[in-house]
Parts: C-alpha cells; sequence; structure tokens
C-alpha cells in the first residue's frame, strides 16, 4: 500500500506541475488540422498544387517557407489565414518534417 | 531653390555611375553560375552515392540496484512411486545398504549408484531421509504408492538481500533509412547495450534476465558487440493497392504507449505492453482508414518465426536431441484501430504455436548448478568456483502454445498531458510436456534414472504437472506531463499469477517491469536540455508476487511460499526490488 500512497501523491504533484506550463509558439495539433482543411485540397495528386505533405522538406526549409517564400507561386494562397494559423501550420510542418523525429513503425 | 535642383542633378548623375559600379557583368553571372553549378553536381554526386540516411542515440545510464529477500529455494517434483518401483526391480542397480530387516546401515555400502545415493542424502539432509524411508515403508506393507511429491536440493532456503550499488550501462543505437525505389524504403537499426567493464556478451545463468538470446538481445547487456536489431523494408501501396508488405527483422521493441518512458515516439509496431522482443518476420499492412475515413486505421498480420528447431542444432546426428522439437511460429493481428498522431487505440491478438521450453541461446554455466545436478562435474568445478564455462542452450521439447490479447490506449492533450493504459490477458496452453524447467506455466516431474556405466542415479524431466490451460491478465497505465525544463512521468503496471507477454527485451536493469507478475511503480523526471539532449532520473520498485516472470516454463510460484520453504524454484527469487537510475541520452 505504501506504493500507492507514494504513487498517490506523486499524481498531485505531476497534475499541479500541468496546470503552471503555457504554451509557446504554433499549435502544431491546430496546424494538422488547418492544413488539411485548408491546403490539402489544392496538394493532393492531380490537384491544382500537387501533392505535399510536411516529408518533402526539412525543418529549416519550412521554416523559410513561412519567413521568406510565403508561397510566392501564389501568394494569395495565405491571405485567408491570421498570423497565428500560419503560426500552427509552420509549427505542423515542423514537427513532421523529414529531419524530424518519426515513430519508427512499418508501413 | 537653384542650389536644391543642382543638388538632385548632380545624385541624378552620380547614383548610375554609382550602381553599375555595383551590378556584376554578364560575365560575373556566368562564372558564378558555373560555381554554383560546380558545388550543386557535388551536392548531387554526394546524394546519389551516400544512400543510406544515419541517425542514432547514445545512453548512458547508471543504476543502483537493490533485492529484498533474494532466495534461493532448489527443488524437484519427483515420482517417488516410479523410483521406489525401479528400486525394487533392480533398474536403478543394486541396493546393498538395507540389511535383511530392511534396517539403513551405510557400513554395508558397496559403492553402487543407489547406496552412493541413499548414503548421500543421510548424510546431507537425514529429515528428508527419514520421509523417503517411510514412503518407501508405508509401500511395502500397506501398498499407498507416494505419487508425486517436491524433493528439495537444500536443506534450507537460503534468503538475503542483495545490494548493487552502481551498475553502469551503455547503450547506442544507429538507425539508418534507404530509398530503394519509389514506394519501397529500407529501415534497419544496429544497437550495442553493455554494462561497463564487461564485453563477455553472456552472463552467469542466475535469472531469465541472464540469458543471451535472440529476442531480448537488444536489452540485455551483451557486450561491445554491434548488433542488428532490425532490418526490414517496406513495399508501399503494392501494385496501387492499400496493402503493404514488410519483411525482415520487425521494428517489434519499444512500441506504444511503453515509448514515453524513453522519451521518444512510437518505437515500434506492436504494443508495448504485450510484446518488446526482436522477431524475424513478415508483416501484410493494410491502410483501412482509407476507405473508411477514419484516421490512422490499419489492419497488420504479423507472421514470425521465433525459434528454429533443426538447424543448428545438431540435427545432422537426427537422435533424440532434436526429435521432440518443432519450429516455433508466430501470427497474429495488430490493428490500429485510431491513431492521429495523438490519440491512438490499439488491438493485439497473437497466438505463439509450437513454444519449445526455451530459446536457443547462451550462458556461462553457474557452478551452484554443478553441485546440485552434476556431482561428477562438480567434483572438479569446485577447484574452480568462478571459471565458469560458457555453454549453448537448445531446448528439448515442444510444451505447449501461447495466446495474448490485448487493447492499449494513448492520449496527448494540448498542453502536452499524455495519459495511456493497456490491458492484456495471456493464454498458457500445456501439452503436458516438460524439459528440465518445467512445462508450459507447469512444473516438471522428474523420474530417476541410471547413468550408462551405472555409476550414478540422476534425475530427468518425463513430462510436466497437468496439461490445463492457465490465463493470466495484465495492466499498465501511465502518465506523463510537461513539467519545467522537462517531463515528469508516473506509471504502474500489474501481471497477475500467469502472466506471460514477449516483453522480455526490455532493457530494465532488474528485469522486464511490463513482464513482472506482481506491482511495479516507476516515477522519473526528464530535463530536456536542447531537442536531441536529455537527463532523466527515476526510480523503479518491483514487488513480485509470483515467481518466472517473463517466462511461460515452470509453473507460477507464490513468492512467500518460496521463502517458507514450502515451494522451490531452480533459479533465484526475488521478493522485492527497487532500481534508482540516472541517464543522459544524446540523439543525433
Amino acid at each position: 500500500m505504501k506504493l500507492f500512497k507514494l504513487l498517490t501523491v506523486l499524481l498531485v504533484v505531476t497534475c499541479a506541475a500541468t496546470l503552471v506550463m503555457a504554451a509557446e509558439g504554433g499549435n502544431s495539433r491546430k496546424g494538422k488540422y488547418l492544413f488539411k482543411k485548408s491546403c490539402k485540397p489544392c496538394h493532393v495528386s492531380g490537384a491544382e498544387g500537387g501533392e505535399l505533405t510536411p516529408l518533402k522538406k526539412t525543418q529549416k526549409q519550412w521554416d523559410r517557407f513561412f519567413t521568406d517564400d510565403k508561397h510566392k507561386s501564389k501568394p494569395e494562397a495565405l491571405e485567408n489565414f491570421s498570423d497565428q494559423d500560419l503560426k500552427d501550420i509552420n509549427q505542423f510542418l515542423f514537427d513532421h518534417a523529414v529531419d524530424s523525429d518519426q515513430p519508427e513503425t512499418c508501413g | 531653390m537653384q542650389k536644391f535642383f543642382s543638388l538632385i542633378l548632380a545624385l541624378l548623375f552620380l547614383a548610375p555611375a554609382t550602381l553599375l559600379a555595383q551590378t556584376p557583368t554578364v560575365d560575373d553571372l556566368q562564372q558564378q553560375l558555373n560555381d554554383l553549378t560546380d558545388r550543386l553536381e557535388r551536392a548531387e554526386r554526394h546524394v546519389a552515392t551516400d544512400r543510406i540516411t544515419w541517425y542514432g542515440d547514445l545512453r548512458g545510464k547508471v543504476d543502483s540496484l537493490h533485492y529484498q529477500d533474494l532466495t534461493w529455494n532448489p527443488g524437484i517434483n519427483a515420482d517417488f512411486t516410479d523410483f521406489f518401483m525401479k528400486v525394487g526391480s533392480g533398474e536403478l542397480g543394486a541396493l546393498n545398504v538395507f540389511d535383511g530387516s530392511g534396517n539403513f546401515n551405510p557400513g554395508l555400502s558397496q559403492g553402487s549408484a543407489l547406496d552412493t545415493m541413499f548414503v548421500n542424502l543421510a548424510n546431507n539432509d537425514p529429515a528428508q531421509f527419514q520421509g523417503l524411508m517411510q514412503a518407501m515403508g508405508a509401500m511395502q506393507q500397506n501398498g499407498t504408492m507416494p505419487g508425486i511429491g517436491a524433493f528439495r536440493l537444500a536443506t534450507a532456503p537460503k534468503s538475503s538481500d542483495l545490494d548493487n550499488d552502481i551498475l553502469y550501462t551503455t547503450r547506442l543505437r544507429l538507425g539508418m533509412k534507404a530509398k530503394v525505389a519509389d514506394k519501397i524504403n529500407f529501415s534497419g537499426r544496429l544497437s550495442m547495450y553493455k554494462n561497463w567493464g564487461d564485453s563477455t556478451g553472456v552472463k552467469v545463468f542466475d535469472s531469465w534476465n541472464a540469458f543471451t538470446m535472440d529476442g531480448s538481445n537488444g536489452g540485455a547487456t551483451s557486450g561491445d558487440w554491434l548488433r542488428v536489431e532490425r532490418a526490414y523494408f517496406d513495399w508501399k501501396d503494392m501494385g496501387g493497392s492499400k496493402f503493404y508488405l514488410s519483411i525482415g527483422r520487425r521494428p517489434s521493441t519499444y512500441g506504444s504507449p511503453s515509448n514515453y518512458r524513453e522519451n521518444e515516439l512510437r518505437g515500434g509496431t506492436p504494443s508495448g505492453a504485450m510484446m518488446h522482443f526482436a522477431f524475424d518476420g513478415i508483416t501484410v499492412g493494410y491502410k483501412l482508414g482509407e476507405v473508411t475515413g477514419i484516421e490512422g486505421q490499419v489492419v497488420r498480420f504479423c507472421y514470425g518465426q521465433g525459434f528454429e528447431s533443426q538447424w543448428g542444432n545438431g540435427e545432422m546426428f537426427n537422435d533424440a536431441g532434436t526429435a521432440n522439437l518443432e519450429d516455433t511460429h508466430v501470427g497474429g493481428f495488430n490493428i490500429d484501430l485510431y491513431n492521429d498522431g495523438y490519440s491512438l487505440v490499439q488491438l493485439t491478438a497473437f497466438r505463439a504455436m509450437d513454444v519449445n521450453d526455451g530459446f536457443k541461446g547462451t550462458f556461462a554455466f553457474p557452478t551452484q548448478y554443478g553441485a546440485l545436478f552434476a556431482p561428477t562435474l562438480y567434483r572438479d568445478m569446485q577447484k574452480f568456483p568462478n571459471f565458469n564455462f560458457v555453454t549453448r542452450y537448445t531446448p528439448s521439447t515442444v510444451i505447449g502454445d501461447i495466446n495474448l490479447a490485448g487493447v492499449n490506449f494513448e492520449r496527448v492533450e494540448e498542453n502536452g498531458f499524455t495519459w495511456f493504459g493497456a490491458v492484456g490477458m495471456t493464454q498458457l496452453e500445456s501439452n503436458g510436456k516438460a524439459g528440465m524447467f518445467g512445462g508450459m506455466g507447469n512444473d516438471a516431474v522428474y523420474q530417476a534414472t541410471l547413468t550408462s556405466d551405472a555409476s550414478e542415479v540422476y534425475m530427468t524431466p518425463v513430462k510436466a504437472m497437468d496439461d490445463q490451460t492457465n490465463e493470466g491478465y495484465g495492466v499498465y497505465v501511465g502518465i506523463q506531463t510537461p513539467a519545467p525544463m522537462g517531463k515528469l512521468g508516473l506509471e504502474y503496471n500489474f501481471g497477475s499469477k500467469y502472466w506471460t507477454p514477449f516483453t522480455q527485451g526490455q532493457d530494465d536493469a532488474i528485469g522486464s517491469k511490463l513482464a513482472t507478475r506482481g506491482h511495479v511503480g516507476e516515477a522519473y523526471y526528464i530535463v530536456e536540455f536542447n531537442k536531441n539532449t536529455f537527463l532523466k532520473v527515476g526510480g523503479l520498485y518491483y514487488d513480485y508476487q509470483y515467481t518466472g516472470s517473463g517466462s511461460p516454463v515452470g509453473a507460477p510460484l507464490k513468492v512467500e511460499d518460496v521463502k517458507d520453504g514450502k515451494a522451490f524454484s531452480l533459479m533465484p527469487v526475488v521478493d522485492t526490488a527497487w532500481d534508482a537510475y540516472a541517464s543522459l541520452t544524446v540523439k543525433f
């Protein structure tokens, strides 16, 4: 039972620690949603923009895309996104870029 | 005003001259283009010839290991009825140490195998000798069959604590990726896991964890050898379908949710709660999610071979050594029901067919076993108590089948808080056969045999205690939360009496925590210095309820019963243990 008491105390401490955390920068999860909803329609095989996945670029290349390139082939594509939206999409693409850590599963 | 216009005029003349002076000529641009082309060609050449992308990680770790009530109480189940019948029939040779009235008299010994056995037993364990005499008397006088009973090999359990204050280890993993063709990729990982100051590759056989074998090489310290932990190819979208094929040494370790304590992404395909074992095999997957619209839904059929019964086992002698062995095949389904990168629900259903009483492997033979089972050998071994000859173990017989089923779940909340859980069931189907260490979840029954030169009576396993099927259950829950400078994690797992998952490849120093038949709690703190460097400090506490964690061979016995001398185990048994550890990992 000592083990359970110890785990309970640690659980409370853990939850308390969570509350003091604050997210900074882009939200990868929101970025994924935005990317699928707004980018994918043009960026699948056979569509206007051609197939595009996060694995197409490195992390630095994705950062440069959002700071320098800004979708210069079709700048108006980014007009409907807020700055936070773009930060979220950038974060998602950065987190899943070709040089990011990947799940080590088969298939 | 005139001055102003003059200034403007001067600037108008000067500006083009300045610009012209800074603008490169066409020749300059051509030269720069040539330089860039030259550099790009070198980069292209490098990319074309550098066919493997390497990455990896290096972990230095210190563990402080502490075992409480470490007990060794060796013994076997002996068929006393068979023994007395053989004594009576003379099958075990002459018996001279009983006089005409049936009284024991060691002075009558003529050195036969039975004479020596009875005299030694009377000298070394008088209480057990008296019990044997009473059973023999009851059988002669009343015809009462003694049946199968415990025969202890030590007069009393040896129990003590053990502290290993410092154990240093280094784990190196080198990952490989290569693109073979448009839809075909190669992946691999070379791994070295060693404890400092030891590159022998074998350990003295004092636990199942000390057995160097195929499935757990990546998780058991085995010297400075760089082993192939995984090597396989993936052929995606075969023929334009949603099927993929993957063949080779599988990514079957560090799966979800056991990856969180490693501070890495999902490290393998199957459930980490059920399987953490290197397999050679084949996976056929189908991306069902592209049909159902459920994100990340994949159905996989996996097949592998865990044991080869002939090749390399001396099969060319074609005798009893390999006669009772069969290849062990493992097959089943591994299904990601849902996986969006933040939530995962996974189902597992596997069956291991024709499981033998162990795997092929190497270990250093313990002198203690020489004393118990090999008196002739021990006569010389005791002169060299720290000389342990390295031997290759081959199991002796098929003992049954194993079924595994389970479900695991994980979820990463938006603030990074992660929680997960897994439940599983393992089923051990005994076929009634046994080797030296027992049958499937079952102890062996030993019968007395006479050596070919009639010099010694020895005990040989002939069958398991029964052919029953037994189920075990396991639970694994945990959380990981962002914390100042890193992450904090808490985990707990429990395994019931017959809980036997394939997680022996976990690299926990005391033993795979997820294979534990009992309770395990773990707390850790990860300090991330940067995205590729982290320190992990934590502790593990094991409370073993039953013996044999991590092994389907042998009956699980109550640890308390072994401590009290009511039950016997050929392996030392741990009651409780804790491991305080710190590790520094760099990824590159």
